[in-house]
């Protein structure tokens, strides 16, 4: 690397553009001290900021209307997932309608890149991102999330439903 | 007689019919109902071709060559109609494949995917018919699924000849079934589920535990009867899965039977002995195999020929049976060397198609590797040797294939009578730890993790090579063989970064360079 020297006269006027910098930054302290809600900045974590709902955030696995896991463990997320951060395990459900379903269900999030194509590859509309961002935790956190987290955690309020039941879908012949 | 297919002009014998020259020609047509191991039936309708000088499309399969025939299922006219003929097959065909076990191997699916009429115009509901029908102890049934080809009911009329299956019911609402009171049980109901072209026969024991594009296959030797079939094993990290018939015109055409299909279970790592244990004058220790194999060579070493005795089962390749009985014979002087029949009584039994009463796949190899190396030793110069005290140190090389052995338990008793067991093998066995004196249970490598020649009951050699490794410090027979005559293994000089074309004054580097950011990552 090599050191440059702007020798021109134009370089020497350089007064002008810091006092124009300080003028804007008065000015926003001026207003902000005048008119302090329509501050730009957030009080983070009291304030939080919210996403459009269409923020690929934290997996939500769906339900279906009578609350039991959407999946059918057809593993086309975990084959399409480029972090390799799902693992499934599938059996088989006492409901012939349902025929398969996870047993388990987990979501390496640390590996994880939200990179939605587990939402994109699914069939049948079971995993979804969702607009929950922030989930901190120290080293001795629960950073692998399995069924329970995904699709029963407290603030998805029992769970998210999918737009077609399994029973409307068959009665319909699709 | 010469026909043109898509244009090559190839040499196929009287009496061939369209599709068997074009497997031949190598080009691809789909089907789903024909099969070369059963009789033509023609319901799927899939295998169009057209034919010079016939205004009308043809099926392949029920069709013959003629001299000089022009054949081709390239043009538009045959893209056409496979194109309405596929699409009337998934008129009532449900959108099952994320649950469905054939997902991936589906014919029905790579057919949609390069003939699919994507836009549909059927505007009636789909029939639905049963969904999860339990046909019998192997397999379940999905009649949705089911695209009527009919291969499963052929298959149990003209193969295992047992007619449990049928077609009932009429149009569409025609379904597979079992006749009434019939399920459908027999010792070759798994082949069903491998020719069914779509997903509507499902094995039980292989349902829902992995999807087929996390397998990897190769190909092997059953070593479940000495029929010696040519099969398929499909695994991955987590263990082995399934086993599935491979073609092999000369031992078992097409098929194999329920019982080859369970053999992959011994093999997985839950089945297995993981680590070497050794107990002289009751201190037990445990290490890995070679130490034990080393250790027990002490004992060998210092024994008398004529205390020392090898019992051998019909379940190891023969280069494996060559290089123990030469030991023992060259090395030991012994010649005390017995084979452990499990079943004698039944060794011919033959059910007309596979199966064969004779459950080891070696028996003809070992008894060759014995004549030549003129072994005459009966199992009754055993039973004496030990009742009598004069033999002292046995090395068994047990079973595999437990299940087999029905006097497993009986001999392991038998056999405790020594002073010094060397037991070596693959498969945990609680009789095992009923051993007493000196033991050594040494873990070896099951058929599928080591290279080798069987040789089955016609004596036909079958050579097969490795498919991968479950027990990694297990050894082979061979391997054992040198360690309990005190040599060395041989490893083969690894070559690991160094391509094979190297010039021979290239300078190679004395070891890997290390990556320092991975090696001296602290915590986070």
């Amino acid at each position: 690397m090599s050191v440059m020297q702007n020798n021109s006269e134009k370089a020497k006027w350089y007064l002008p553009g810091i006092l124009g910098g300080m003028g804007i930054t008065m000015k926003h302290l001026v207003k902000n001290l005048l008119n302090r809600k329509k501050m730009m900045t957030l009080n983070y974590p009291e304030e939080k900021y919210e996403y459009s709902p269409r923020f690929k955030g934290n997996h939500v696995l769906t339900v279906k209307k009578d609350g039991s896991l959407r999946c059918t463990a057809c593993m086309l997320c975990a084959t399409n997932c480029p972090a390799e951060c799902i693992k499934i395990t599938a059996a088989e459900h006492n409901d012939p309608h349902v025929e398969k379903y996870p047993i388990s269900y987990e979501i390496d999030i640390l590996r994880c890149v939200f990179c939605g194509y587990c939402e994109e590859a699914c069939p049948v509309d079971a995993i979804r991102l969702g607009p929950e961002w922030q989930t901190p935790a120290v080293n001795g956190g629960n950073f692998i999330y399995d069924i329970n987290h995904l699709a029963y955690r407290p603030n998805l309020k029992g769970g998210i439903q999918t737009h077609v039941d399994d029973e409307e879908r068959n009665k319909s012949g699709i | 007689m010469k026909v043109t297919i898509n244009g090559k002009e190839i040499e196929v014998k009287e009496g061939t019919s369209i599709i068997e020259a074009m497997q031949q020609s190598g080009d691809r047509i789909a089907h789903y109902c024909w099969h070369p191991g059963l009789s033509v039936a023609g319901v799927c309708r899939l295998c169009m071709v057209e034919i010079e000088g016939n205004p009308r499309v043809q099926i392949a399969c029920n069709t013959m060559c003629t001299e000089g025939m022009k054949v081709n299922n390239t043009s538009e006219k045959v893209r056409d109609a496979v194109k309405w003929g596929l699409d009337f097959h998934l008129i009532n065909h449900p959108l099952d494949c994320p649950i469905c076990d054939q997902a991936g191997e589906c014919g029905l699916q790579d057919q949609y995917m390069e003939y699919g009429k994507y836009d549909p115009e059927m505007a009636e509901a789909k029939v639905k018919k049963h969904k999860v029908v339990d046909l019998g102890p192997t397999v379940v049934l999905d009649s949705e699924r089911c695209i009527l080809c009919s291969r499963c009911v052929r298959f149990t009329e003209e193969v295992s000849k047992t007619n449990e299956l049928g077609i009932f019911n009429r149009g569409d609402r025609s379904e597979i079934g079992t006749h009434e009171g019939v399920e459908l049980n027999n010792k070759y109901s798994m082949n069903t589920v491998d020719i069914c072209p779509v997903g509507a026969l499902t094995s039980k024991d292989f349902r829902f535990r992995q999807r087929v594009w996390y397998l990897k296959d190769a190909e092997t030797v059953c070593n479940g009867c000495s029929t010696g079939c040519s099969v398929k094993t499909y695994y991955n990290k987590e263990g082995f899965f399934r086993v599935k018939p491979v073609y092999n015109e000369q031992v078992n055409g097409y098929w194999m039977c329920d019982e080859g299909r369970d053999l992959y279970k011994f093999v997985n790592k839950d089945a297995r002995i993981l680590k070497a244990t050794v107990r002289v004058n009751g201190v037990q220790t445990e290490m890995t195999a070679g130490a034990a194999a080393k250790a027990a060579n002490e004992v060998l070493k210092s024994a008398s020929a004529d205390s020392l005795a090898l019992v051998l089962t019909a379940q190891y390749t023969v280069e494996e049976f060559d290089a123990i009985v030469s030991t023992f014979v060259n090395e030991f002087k012994s010649k005390k060397i017995y084979f452990w029949i499990n079943n004698k009584e039944n060794f011919d039994s033959f059910d007309g198609l596979l199966l064969r009463g004779d459950k080891n796949p070696n028996t003809k190899g070992l008894l060759k590797v014995l004549e030549k190396h003129g072994i005459t030793a009966t199992w009754n110069d055993l039973s004496s040797g030990l009742s009598s005290g004069a033999v002292k140190t046995v090395v068994v090389a047990g079973p595999e294939n437990q299940v087999v052995f029905p006097d497993f338990a009986d001999r392991v008793r038998e056999i405790s009578k020594a002073q010094n067991v060397i037991w070596m093998q693959a498969g945990k066995n609680e009789a095992l730890s009923g051993l007493t004196g000196n033991v050594w249970i040494i873990p070896t490598k099951s058929y599928v993790e080591k290279d080798g020649t069987f040789i089955n009951h016609a004596g036909l050699e079958q050579k097969f090579k490795k498919v991968t490794t479950v027990v990694s410090e297990a050894l082979t027979l061979t391997e054992a063989a040198l360690l309990l005559a005190g040599k060395n293994l041989v490893m083969p000089t690894p070559t690991p970064f160094m391509p094979t074309n190297q010039r021979s004054d290239q300078v190679t580097l004395e070891a890997r360079k290390k990556n320092e950011f991975v090696f001296r990552r602290g915590s986070l």
